[in-house]
């Protein structure tokens, strides 16, 4: 069993790198659009939350591996090629954006109502209110809710590496060292244990954000 | 912009019968869906039922399980059956699978796909019932046995149907996720949807392997079936929207749960 992994530690080892790296690059992207859409479905104009709305709709429900094959090989053939990396990055960031935007809203909602009136009322904008009152308290409302998108996220990366694109991730790591090896279940294993590493340290980190920052409603 | 809406680039959609084509196979990710979820559905309650046992190794044993497969990535575990479960049982189930299943569904990986697909659904099912479960108020339960209900009825008519309720925002997010997840069973050359897309994109316009002189262009294949998914489970999410609004009717004051690792979480407005 333990020899699999201490012979091509160097193949897992670099498989957890590229994937810890795809999470984290595509958490930022779905953290900072997931924010513009949250903005979007809760702004003053009707267009705009409609528009928030499509776009939630419209990347919760499609399957990954469909915006995937949309961003790399479908770009590609209509001539803006993009690279593995960035349409990896890009199809996570943007699929996961959708379910941050929705954690988000929820946690505007759960900022009452009188203290948008109360920050109005001293004269802030619309835009004010929402980037220096609502928002800030939104996040810290929904931490666990984030953490558990961003464990998702972990899993879901793992799609990004099986499908066509050249990404050697974990998952796709342990391929390769089950085709030289022909051990399917020590080289899966300690993939999965790859897995397990990351997903613990999401939740840590999300636990360790909870206790500092998170208020509780 | 100009690619993108090219009538040129769209006419594979109505010449011969590529749309049929692709709705038929998209109709294979349907099936694939339900059958897993019928099944997770199933072993999920069971899971969930087992991990709130009151015999220590059995709940741990059931926690266990369930911890460890919702955090295994469901390509992985798909991946691994393909390449694990032993000819004896592919070759099984190719000769012995019921008769009305189409006969892509009848392929020897066919069933390391469902079984990745309900292994992984069922542990979070089972752990969105049971968050289900334990919401409920400890009076409930204790209400039940001083009434003298056995386990088993209080089960069924006091925990499970209120338990339940509380679910069903959460699990319908989880079988839309299912629905999503159909299309990861073509990495294993199961000939569903995303699979079917590609072979046209590579078939249409190629004379060399019979296709005619009209291309698919790819992005607009995957488009159209992605417009396939967002419509259908759009339509799931309206489905379980007014299903919410009419169950809060009846049991007023009930609040949907949330659990963690579960992506798409039916997160009260104000808790």
């Amino acid at each position: 069993m333990i020899e699999v992994l201490t012979e091509h530690s160097d193949e897992f080892a670099s498989g957890l790198w590229v994937t810890t790296r795809l999470v984290l690059a595509s958490f930022v992207i779905a953290l900072v659009l997931g924010t513009v859409v949250a903005a979007l479905r809760v702004a003053p104009s009707r267009w705009l939350q409609r528009l928030g709305a499509l776009y939630v709709e419209i990347f919760r429900n499609l399957p990954l591996l469909v915006l995937l094959f949309i961003s790399f090989a479908g770009l590609r053939r209509a001539g803006v090629g993009i690279g593995p990396w960035t349409a990896g990055i890009a199809s996570l960031g943007i699929y996961t954006s959708a379910y941050v935007a929705e954690a988000l809203r929820s946690g505007v909602f759960s900022v009452s109502r009188g203290q948008v009136e109360a920050s109005l009322s001293l004269g802030f904008t619309q835009a004010q209110t929402l980037r220096q009152i609502v928002l800030p308290q939104a996040f810290r409302t929904v931490i666990p809710p984030l953490g558990s998108i961003a464990i998702a996220m972990v899993k879901n990366s793992a799609i990004v590496g099986a499908s066509l694109l050249a990404l050697p991730d974990l998952l796709k790591q342990a391929r390769i060292v089950n085709s030289n090896t022909f051990q399917t279940t020590e080289s899966f294993f300690w993939a999965a244990v790859g897995y397990m590493l990351l997903t613990v340290a999401v939740t840590v980190l999300f636990r360790t954000l909870e206790s500092r920052y998170a208020i509780r409603r | 912009m100009e690619y993108l809406f090219s009538p040129d680039n769209w006419e594979w959609l109505w010449t011969e019968n590529n749309a049929r084509f692709l709705l038929e196979a998209f109709l294979i990710n349907l099936e694939i869906a339900v059958i897993a979820i019928v099944i997770a559905l199933a072993i999920g309650l069971v899971l969930a039922l087992l991990s709130l046992s009151t015999v220590a190794p059995v709940r741990l044993l059931a926690k266990g399980w369930v911890d460890l497969f919702r955090n295994i990535p469901l390509i992985f575990l798909i991946l691994y059956l393909a390449l694990s479960l032993p000819e004896s049982i592919k070759q099984g189930w190719e000769e012995n699978s019921p008769g009305f299943l189409p006969d892509v569904l009848r392929g020897q990986l066919v069933l390391a796909g469902i079984m990745g697909l309900v292994l992984y659904n069922s542990a979070v099912l089972a752990e969105i019932m049971r968050a289900g479960i334990l919401s409920l108020d400890r009076g409930q339960r204790e209400a039940a046995t001083a009434l003298g209900l056995s386990y088993r009825d209080q089960m069924r008519h006091v925990i499970l149907p209120q338990g339940l309720r509380r679910m069903v925002p959460a699990t319908v997010s989880q079988l839309i996720t299912l629905n999503k997840d159909t299309t990861l069973v073509s990495i294993i050359a199961i000939q569903e949807v995303v699979r079917s897309g590609r072979v046209l994109s590579q078939t249409a316009g190629n004379p060399f392997v019979g296709g005619g002189d009209v291309q698919a262009p790819i992005l607009q294949v995957m488009l159209f079936i992605g417009l396939l998914f967002v419509i259908t489970n759009y339509g799931l999410s309206r489905l379980s929207k007014r299903l919410e609004v009419r169950e809060s009717r009846r049991t007023a004051g009930v609040r949907p749960v949330t659990v963690s690792g579960v992506e798409d979480q039916a997160i009260p407005g104000t808790r």
